[in-house]
């Protein structure tokens, strides 16, 4: 705790905050405002609405809160918004920070614990915020020798890559950032970069550990990319499209683990392997080799890749939720209107809120599953998982697809539903 | 690195190769936990001891000295030059297979460093409760023993560490080297009496 | 460093290099990758060990313990009997009782003393909770080394259910200093009884859990069994002892074979398997925490009510020149303590024989030709406790 100097009065202090407010006011309205509109001078104002976005008319927002209503509109409706903000990465980090807090809480009541409990008022809720300070101040230490370019860039390729995942996921209709025809196959491409990124940044840290773990984070990924493709393939087959809204689309009779369970399962165990979860956590093996490529991150670094890696939950969770568990079909439970005689519908869309509150609810059902084996698993090893890739997921995902062929081929499912 | 050479000497033996069959006959799964009639190998008199002291120094006569023999506890004393010869005995034809530990005693009064190897079995069921200890002498300025690596393979460790504590060098082990103390030891073994504690 | 020594080593690591023996010479050094499983890495506690790998296959182990070394053998000579007990039990704090506990028998044997009757039971349920706590420990630890965190989190917690008991005995949380030559230092509190049995009731149900979630865990099954074979032969010509030992189809148990104090009036079993794996290593000490469970019992219900629990000795206790050696079964196997006396009151010579320092010369040889993914389930099922080995 801070102490007062000993020529402390309340006079001064009040006195500096007033000096203070009246240099940001001088400083505001003779540069800033000035600057301000010399740059609106050049540049084309977009429309919000009937009217154009002058500066006045987003400061009249203040004045009056339903004139905000076109303007926050035409801002969710900008790709922008759509790629960062709300189906893309902010909403995508969130869910990623609200799981790291759930697994927390999660394994501590499986193991007889209280888990996180100081930070914060309830159970220990601000303990990320805390984390998130804590590494931020962290100094960040670079091996010597390490491939100083590589080191620095790896981690923020990691997250950007996580980040471009999140930006094909349908998240309600109409609601994605990026709604590709080739959507899936999208998805498994950036997916596939992620063991390359593990590879190169252990390359890049000059170390034996980091290095075993790159390798054994390849080996996993070519085990495990097959039966995670052909897991899918089904899929594609029932909803006849590669994109993701129409996969949706295409299970409003029913979901698509109702014929499709085998793949199912291939796709969550395939999805635990790509995620280098428990069972499969081999690349981050703590007592064998450390913390695998991780060994030799810190700071800032370690918590870029953590952030990454929860993303990349959230995009696995959610492919399996709108591959196998209908997206974000589900019971029409919130009002038509949200205030009665209020056509305040450009905001508020019965169907769209609908939709994200099913798809949220699902995938986070979808990310409990997957973190449930970190409560009662052990670490497999290599060569047992190699096996496992190989010979028993790519089988069980051919058996799902002839299953689907056999139901297509005897009339009894068409592309797009029952017959 | 012996294993094959001591495997070559218990096959000679017929007590060992005896229980090791009984005990390996009943293959079973792991459920099957039937311990043992334990009452068998509760021996408490000490007529065992003193049969074992006279099948050796019935073989031995003049080489071996025996110090004491109390409940379940024998010691004998042998010269370094007949040490390995009495250990292979008590291998082979007694059935001691394995060290269960390795001690130096420093006297600097007789100017002589005391090695006794703590012998025990696990293949003679009877003789598992007999700790046999083997001791022998050697003097302190020329401190060299026969190592008895070859014998039980048992004492490897036990015998690295008496080397660096007590500065007996073992003729025949394969590592007489540094093990417990610091890579940079440079003083005299520490376990010797003329070693001292600072402050003490 | 014989080159007979280096001869054995090469054909040792040409056998075990799974890619056989064509393999051009000069590459064979730049294949090999050599880890330091050291003193910083998480998977070996203060321990160190060199291992090459080849591939994912390890060629070549070496041992190096010591960072951790004390000289307790060397201390001991500087302090009389009594003063020697709290710096004895520090090479294993978590199972303090049974490290002082065979010291104490030797000790007593050479001052020529017996302890009353109530103290030899007092002692005997003291060493039997706290090898419950270290066998917790080891468990735990063994659970973290394979990735299993729940299985870290419950014997460690469960563990404290030992603690709190040996706590009303001694007053002390881990480092008890509680048997001292001449019996227990002080008697057990009112209410003992009932608080152990209850305890001791909850903890079997608890151990029913522990083998449901790890190990009846297909996963634990498969990295553990045929992992490590230590044959029956190989056991005995490397004096592995202890859980080791019974693991490989030997029942050897101190507390059976050389009873000491009041262990002949229980009526128990000894818990061996005949796998030789690493699952039997892991799986037997469990078998032992449910047999001393029993074990418990039995003493809480043998035990005179009330009695001396302590020999009075005198200040600075002398016995006849000679030597003693005496073993307890610890959780690590026979810990025998070897005790020269010259007559003074500070012993002239005390080595002590430690289980963890037998069995990790069964490291190297059950490493080398084994994959590093079995590393931690093959070097942790050892029951090796660094701390002890070096003293």
């Amino acid at each position: 705790m801070a102490t007062a100097p000993k020529e402390f009065r309340f006079g001064n202090f009040v006195a500096s905050i007033v000096w203070l407010v009246f240099w940001i006011i001088i400083i505001v309205t003779l540069v800033v405002l000035p600057l301000i509109f010399v740059i609106l001078f050049y540049v084309p104002l977009p429309y919000a609405g009937d009217e154009v976005l002058t500066p006045y008319l987003f400061f009249s927002m203040m004045v009056d809160p339903t004139r905000t209503v076109p303007i926050i509109d035409f801002l969710i409706h900008t790709d922008l918004f759509r790629a960062a903000i709300f189906p893309g990465f902010a909403y995508a980090a969130f869910i990623a920070a609200a799981t790291i807090y759930i697994e927390r809480k999660f394994l501590a009541k499986m193991q007889l614990r209280t888990g996180p409990f100081y930070a914060g008022r309830f159970e220990g809720i601000l303990q990320l915020i805390a984390d998130g300070l804590k590494l931020i101040s962290k100094e960040v230490i670079i091996p010597s020798g390490a491939d100083k370019p590589l080191f620095w860039a790896t981690p923020i390729i990691f997250v950007a890559t996580a980040a471009a995942a999140t930006a094909l996921i349908p998240v309600a209709p109409g609601w994605v950032a990026s709604d590709l025809d080739v959507g899936i196959l999208a998805i498994f491409a950036i997916l596939g970069f992620f063991p390359l990124l593990a590879l190169l940044f252990s390359w890049a840290s000059n170390s034996k550990y980091p290095f075993i773990g790159g390798l054994r984070a390849l080996h996993q990924l070519i085990a495990f990319e097959i039966p995670f493709i052909l897991s899918a393939l089904p899929i594609v087959l029932l909803s006849g499209s590669l994109n993701l809204s129409e996969m949706v689309e295409s299970q409003y009779l029913f979901w698509f683990f109702a014929v499709a369970p085998i793949s199912a399962f291939v796709f969550y165990i395939s999805s635990l392997a790509e995620l280098e979860r428990v069972p499969f956590d081999l690349p981050e093996a703590e007592s064998e080799i450390v913390a695998g490529w991780l060994t030799e991150t810190s700071g800032m670094i370690y918590g870029l890749i953590q952030l990454g890696t929860y993303v990349k939950l959230y995009v696995l969770a959610a492919l399996f939720v709108v591959l196998f568990l209908g997206g974000w079909m589900g019971p029409q439970i919130f009002p038509q209107e949200l205030i009665p005689n209020y056509t305040g519908e450009k905001i508020y869309n019965a169907t769209v809120v609908n939709g994200i509150f099913w798809f949220t609810l699902k995938t986070f059902g979808m990310i409990m599953l997957i973190l449930l084996p970190r409560g009662i698993n052990p670490r497999i090893r290599i060569d047992i998982l190699l096996h496992t890739g190989w010979y028993k997921l790519i089988v069980l995902a051919f058996i799902n697809i002839f299953i689907v062929l056999t139901l297509i081929y005897g009339g009894i499912i068409t592309p797009g539903g029952l017959q | 690195m012996m294993s094959s050479n001591i495997s070559k000497n218990s096959e000679n033996d017929p007590k060992i190769n005896q229980s090791s069959q009984k005990n390996n006959h009943n293959q079973t799964n792991l459920k099957d936990l039937e311990p043992k009639n334990s009452d068998n190998f509760i021996d408490r008199s000490l007529n065992l001891e003193n049969s074992i002291y006279s099948e050796i120094s019935s073989k031995f006569t003049n080489k071996v000295k025996l110090k004491y023999s109390k409940s379940k506890r024998i010691k004998i004393y042998v010269e370094p030059e007949d040490i390995v010869e009495v250990a292979e005995f008590l291998k082979a034809n007694i059935g001691f297979d394995h060290a269960e530990s390795v001690c130096g005693t420093d006297y600097p009064d007789d100017n002589s460093i005391e090695v006794i190897y703590h012998l025990n079995s696990y293949s003679r069921e009877d003789l598992s409760p007999i700790i046999f200890a083997l001791s022998t002498k050697t003097s302190r300025n020329n401190s060299r023993l026969p190592s008895l690596i070859r014998v039980f393979n048992s004492v490897e460790y036990h015998e690295r560490e008496t080397f660096e504590m007590l500065g007996v060098y073992f003729e025949g082990h394969p590592r007489n080297e540094r093990f417990l103390l610091p890579e940079d030891w440079a003083d005299i073994p520490p376990l010797r009496k003329d070693f001292q504690i600072k402050g003490r | 460093m014989s080159k007979e020594y280096d001869r054995e080593f090469e054909t040792k690591f040409q056998e075990t290099t799974r890619l056989g023996l064509e393999v051009v010479k000069e590459s064979e050094e730049d294949r090999l990758m050599t880890l330091s499983v050291g003193p910083q890495h998480p998977g070996s506690g203060h321990f160190r060990f060199t291992i090459k790998v080849d591939g994912d296959y390890i060629v070549y182990c070496d041992p190096d313990p010591g960072y951790v070394h004390r000289g307790e053998e060397k201390m001991s000579e500087y302090r009389n009997f009594i003063q020697n007990i709290p710096h004895l039990e520090r090479p294993v704090i978590h199972d303090s009782t049974n490290i002082t506990y065979s010291y104490s028998l030797a000790v007593e044997e050479l001052l020529g003393i017996e302890v009353p009757r109530r103290g030899q039971f007092i002692r005997a349920i003291a060493s039997e909770l706290n090898r419950q706590v270290y066998t917790l420990y080891w468990l735990a630890i063994y659970g973290i080394f394979l990735g299993h965190s729940t299985m870290f989190m419950w014997p460690a917690g469960d563990r404290e259910l030992f603690i709190d008991l040996l706590t009303a005995l001694s007053g002390a949380r881990v480092t008890h200093a509680y048997n001292i030559p001449g019996g227990v230092r002080n008697d057990a509190p009112n209410g003992f009884k009932e608080k152990c049995l209850q305890y001791v009731k909850y903890f079997e149900k608890r151990l029913v859990e522990y083998e449901d979630i790890f190990y009846n865990n297909p996963l634990f099954r498969q990295r553990t069994e045929n992992v490590g074979i230590l044959t029956k032969e190989d056991a005995i010509n490397l004096g592995v002892t202890g859980s080791v030992l019974r693991a490989s189809g030997i029942p050897y148990d101190i507390r059976k074979v050389e009873p000491y104090d009041v262990y002949d009036e229980i009526d128990f079993k000894v818990q061996y398997m005949k796998t030789c794996d690493s699952f039997a290593r892991a799986y037997v000490p469990f078998l032992d925490m449910r047999e001393s469970c029993n074990i418990i019992k039995q003493l809480l219900d043998k035990m005179p009510d009330s009695g001396e629990v302590r020999l009075k000795l005198q200040s600075n206790p002398k016995g006849q020149p000679g030597e003693s050696y005496k073993r307890v079964e610890s959780g690590r196997g026979a810990l025998g303590y070897y005790i020269v006396s010259d007559g003074s009151p500070k012993p002239y010579r005390v080595k002590i024989s430690v289980g963890s320092f037998r069995n990790i010369l069964a490291l190297p040889h059950l490493l080398i030709g084994s994959k590093l993914g079995d590393m931690p389930s093959i070097y942790w099922a050892l029951n090796y406790w660094p701390v002890e080995a070096d003293r």
